[in-house]
């Protein structure tokens, strides 16, 4: 056995260089165990949140400190099926931990060691406390006296002598602990002893179920810390995804890491799970539908399949229940119903109260549900969790042919992944509203950013440094209120979930000048509606009168309207909003408004990828079409194009890239060119993330000017596709996975 | 000649013609510039624009669907568009839009006046 040097691994599966995304819980815990301050560490999980190798992490880095903290891991696992031989296992690795710790091996914690192997192992400086330990423990143990038992195990880290050190106990998958058979409830009796020991600790498990145990405990909330453990945020996923695929030598495109991180809503568990599957089965995941047919084998058989089968099995271990359980289930999430009568669901699944009550919170605990006394709501769980249950239905309950399950989950999963990415571009390029009227607090800003058809009057075109010197000498405020509620507009009305995108429809509840009455209480509905033109009085309408009404139904007493657009209002459009008192907005007004009120934008540009040497990386606006332009006429001299020529591929070229910053909503905002020298033409390819437009490819372009004035927004557009394919020889879109890809054709004509 | 020194284009007035130059790329900032100076112009009493282009070597679709609003303005004021010194990689991309359709072209802004001045007798130039 090696002895232990500062960067040893000993418990933790992955080096700390590739453990990703949990930095700071990992100070958190560590930061606990060395403040020694006899307080308790609740970890509250989201379900597939992970918790283990954070925990392992903190133990290692304990352990490597080799200070008087002494740390000490214990994890739950199914394998253990009552509190008596769960406990029992604690002592066990409480004594090993010990010694490895204290002897500076790593190899002691994994080796296969009795308890007569510890007394043998033990220095004689410690034998004083372990041998007496060890033999009350055999007393005990046959006593018949369980919960004694189980007490005295638990309590084993206290018998530590202060001269070796201070015990740091983390419990992992505290959430088994109650189910655990017997007469002891494992989970509220941990949190009593070590509640009581005066010892740091952590208690790990999902969110639901600790707090639960905390409350049937009784323990003294003073005395605990609250950790918080989320899905990873999307930066964070993304590099464990590229951690995992490298260890895991899968080979992956960005379009897929990216897809995986929002299909499992940047759940360490699966994405960690899914990877290993593709390395199992030693796959590539270039492609949408490499990513999608393991997703589906993945569903149907794999670790995702196992990880929901058992959790099922455990929460109705008779087939018989189990497949009404997930009849009942995906039907209630199928309807899209929030609130199904919980009797309903009893009788429908033919258990006593006492056993449904049990199903319920286990499914509660795990959030397939959300149980609230007399309803339930089933539309809650994860994608994955669900489309698992949907697989499960049509093979268990519909006796579906497991082919045409296979074949339509792919094609659905197929056709989802871009509508996944789409929402999240959407959601990546949108401007926070909830952040933005969170700041509002009583600030005073220039009436003229809330009415478009003002601002377009006197400061569109404006040069920038004069428009910011005129808006600040603006005589005109208006005083905005300050909001104390913000949320999505569907959260007030379920039936539309549909017509509200989350983040780009909110209500924002308030009071004016910041005084708490009635007459002052106010409620704004605000809307950022996506055009890529000035909005026309068809589509203001329609968002009026549903706001309107929204706030008719809710019997909002006070209330403003607030319709926002990224080109602003067409006349009739902003006369009908004014009529109605009624504000507008561009985005360039929202941005100006944003720099007043000291809030900050959503909006985070990517980190730069790298190129590769036959691409010309552009990122999107400030002109830099020019900059593309200029690289190709280069290229185009040296094919000797005649200068009509080279105009017309500019030209070309810089359509395609205004094309491309338009539509795409792109995740990076850059504009990747491939120029492509051959003997006779000049092929260039503009491609760009993002989201493929409807239309592309359309050649609609509308010629009369009294046409393009009726459909302005297929004018501009048309005409830039128009452009394009006059003034290039070829001209052909590719569909990708995401966003566009332009390839055009310039022939060199001698003559 | 009532000579404007506008922070970004530039333009002046023959009698009641006024002349605003495109710069050298014409795309949605710089077109919103040149309708912010004609407005300007119209609503300070001038009759007819020239817009000279000889500055000007690049277009994109945007800017000519801004020119197009800017003939709308002018329309709707009853005031007279033409174009000059447009080079003939741009005239191409005019005529693909259509935009040729609704205004005059001159060859240079000297051409444009007269142009101007044929089709309104009361046209005076100084």
């Amino acid at each position: 056995m090696s002895s232990a040097d500062f960067n040893s691994r000993v418990l933790t599966r992955v080096p700390r260089h590739d453990f990703v995304g949990r930095g700071d819980e990992l100070d958190r815990i560590v930061k606990h165990a060395n403040a020694q301050n006899g307080r308790g560490l609740l970890l509250l999980m989201t379900p597939s949140a992970g918790c283990s190798e954070l925990l392992r992490q903190a133990y290692d880095q304990l352990f490597n400190q080799q200070s008087d903290i002494i740390p000490l891991y214990y994890a739950f696992t199914r394998h253990e099926t009552t509190a008596v031989s769960a406990a029992i296992e604690f002592l066990q690795t409480v004594l090993q931990q010990y010694l490895a710790f204290r002897r500076k091996e790593p190899a002691l914690c994994r080796a296969p060691i009795t308890l007569q192997d510890v007394l043998e192992l033990a220095p004689s400086s410690d034998l004083e406390w372990i041998e007496p330990l060890v033999k009350m423990y055999e007393r005990i143990r046959f006593s018949n006296d369980n919960k004694a038992l189980v007490r005295f195990c638990l309590g084993a880290p206290q018998r530590i002598p202060v001269r070796s050190g201070k015990a740091f106990v983390m419990f992992d998958g505290a959430q088994l602990a109650d189910d655990l058979n017997g007469s002891v409830v494992l989970g509220a009796e941990l949190l009593r002893v070590f509640g009581r020991s005066g010892q740091s600790f952590v208690i790990a498990g999902l969110r639901r179920q600790i707090l639960d145990s905390a409350r049937a405990a009784e323990s003294n909330f003073e005395l605990l810390d609250l950790l918080r453990l989320e899905q990873l945020r999307s930066e964070e996923a993304h590099s464990l995804v590229d951690h995992v695929a490298l260890r895991s030598k899968v080979v992956l495109s960005r379009e897929v890491r990216d897809l995986l991180v929002q299909q499992f809503d940047g759940s360490p568990f699966f994405i960690t799970n899914f990877l290993q599957a593709a390395r199992d089965r030693n796959l590539a995941l270039n492609t949408y539908l490499d990513c999608e047919r393991l997703y589906v084998d993945e569903l149907l058989g794999g670790h995702i399949h196992h990880h929901f089968t058992n959790l099922l099995e455990e929460m109705a271990p008779h087939i018989d229940k189990r497949v009404r359980l997930i009849r009942v289930m995906w039907e209630a999430a199928a309807s899209d119903e929030k609130s199904a009568s919980v009797e309903g669901w009893r009788r429908r699944l033919e258990v006593e109260p006492a056993e449904f009550e049990n199903t319920l919170h286990q499914l509660h605990i795990q959030e397939f549900v959300n149980w609230t006394g007399a309803t339930v709501d089933a539309t809650t769980g994860s994608q994955t969790w669900k489309d698992y249950l949907r697989v499960a239905y049509r093979l268990a309950i519909k006796a579906d042919s497991r082919a045409l399950v296979v074949a339509e989950t792919i094609a659905d999963s197929l056709k989802r992944a871009p509508n996944t990415m789409a929402r999240h571009y959407k959601q990546s390029d949108r401007i926070d509203l909830r952040r933005v009227v969170g700041t509002f607090d009583c600030q005073r800003v220039p009436a003229v950013l809330f009415d478009y058809r003002d601002f377009s009057k006197t400061y569109k075109g404006m040069d920038e440094v004069e428009l910011q010197s005129q808006i600040a000498s603006e005589a005109n405020l208006v005083k905005l209120p300050q909001i104390v509620h913000v949320a999505s507009c569907y959260a007030f009305d379920s039936g539309s979930r549909k017509a509200y995108e989350e983040e780009r429809c909110v209500v924002a509840h308030g009071f004016e000048d910041g005084i708490y009455t009635d007459a002052q209480q106010t409620v704004w509905l605000i809307a950022d509606l996506e055009s890529k033109l000035e909005v026309d009085l068809e589509l203001a309408k329609s968002w009026f009168d549903r706001l309107d009404s929204l706030a008719r139904q809710n019997d909002f007493q006070r209330y403003r309207v607030w319709l926002i657009s990224n080109e602003g209002f067409d006349e009739p459009a902003g006369d009908l909003l004014r009529q109605h008192e009624a504000f507008c907005s561009s985005k360039r007004q929202l941005e100006i408004l944003i720099q007043q009120i000291g809030a900050t934008l959503a909006m985070q540009p990517a980190p730069v990828e790298t190129a590769d040497e036959f691409l010309m990386v552009v990122p999107m606006g400030e002109e830099n079409e020019l900059l593309a332009a200029s690289a190709v006429e280069q290229i185009a001299r040296r094919l000797t194009f005649p200068p009509q020529a080279i105009n017309q591929i500019k030209t070309a070229i810089v359509e395609a890239c205004i094309n491309a910053s338009e539509h795409s909503h792109s995740p990076d905002r850059k504009i990747y060119q491939r120029f492509r020298v051959e003997s006779d033409k000049l092929v260039v390819t503009i491609s760009s993330r993002g989201i493929m437009p409807t239309n592309i490819g359309s050649n609609n372009a509308h010629l009369s000017k009294q046409e393009s004035s009726d459909s302005a927004a297929e004018e501009r557009r048309g005409w830039g596709l128009k452009l394009i394919r006059s003034l290039m020889d070829e001209v052909e879109f590719q569909r990708v996975d995401e966003g566009t890809s332009l390839r055009m054709t310039k022939y060199l004509r001698t003559s | 000649m009532d000579i404007s020194t506008g922070a970004t284009v530039k333009s002046h007035c023959v009698g009641t013609t006024a002349i605003v130059y495109a710069s050298d790329y014409l795309n949605k900032l710089t077109g919103e510039q040149i309708e912010r100076e004609c407005r300007r112009q119209l609503d300070s009493g001038c009759r007819a624009l020239v817009i000279d282009f000889a500055d000007t070597q690049l277009v994109n679709s945007i800017g000519i669907s801004i020119l197009l609003g800017i003939i709308d303005i002018a329309e709707k004021s009853g005031a007279q568009v033409v174009f000059s010194d447009v080079n003939n990689q741009t005239i191409q991309l005019f005529d693909m839009l259509g935009l040729t359709r609704h205004v005059a072209l001159a060859k240079n802004e000297q051409e444009a006046l007269s142009t101007l001045s044929g089709f309104n007798p009361t046209l005076t130039l100084h």
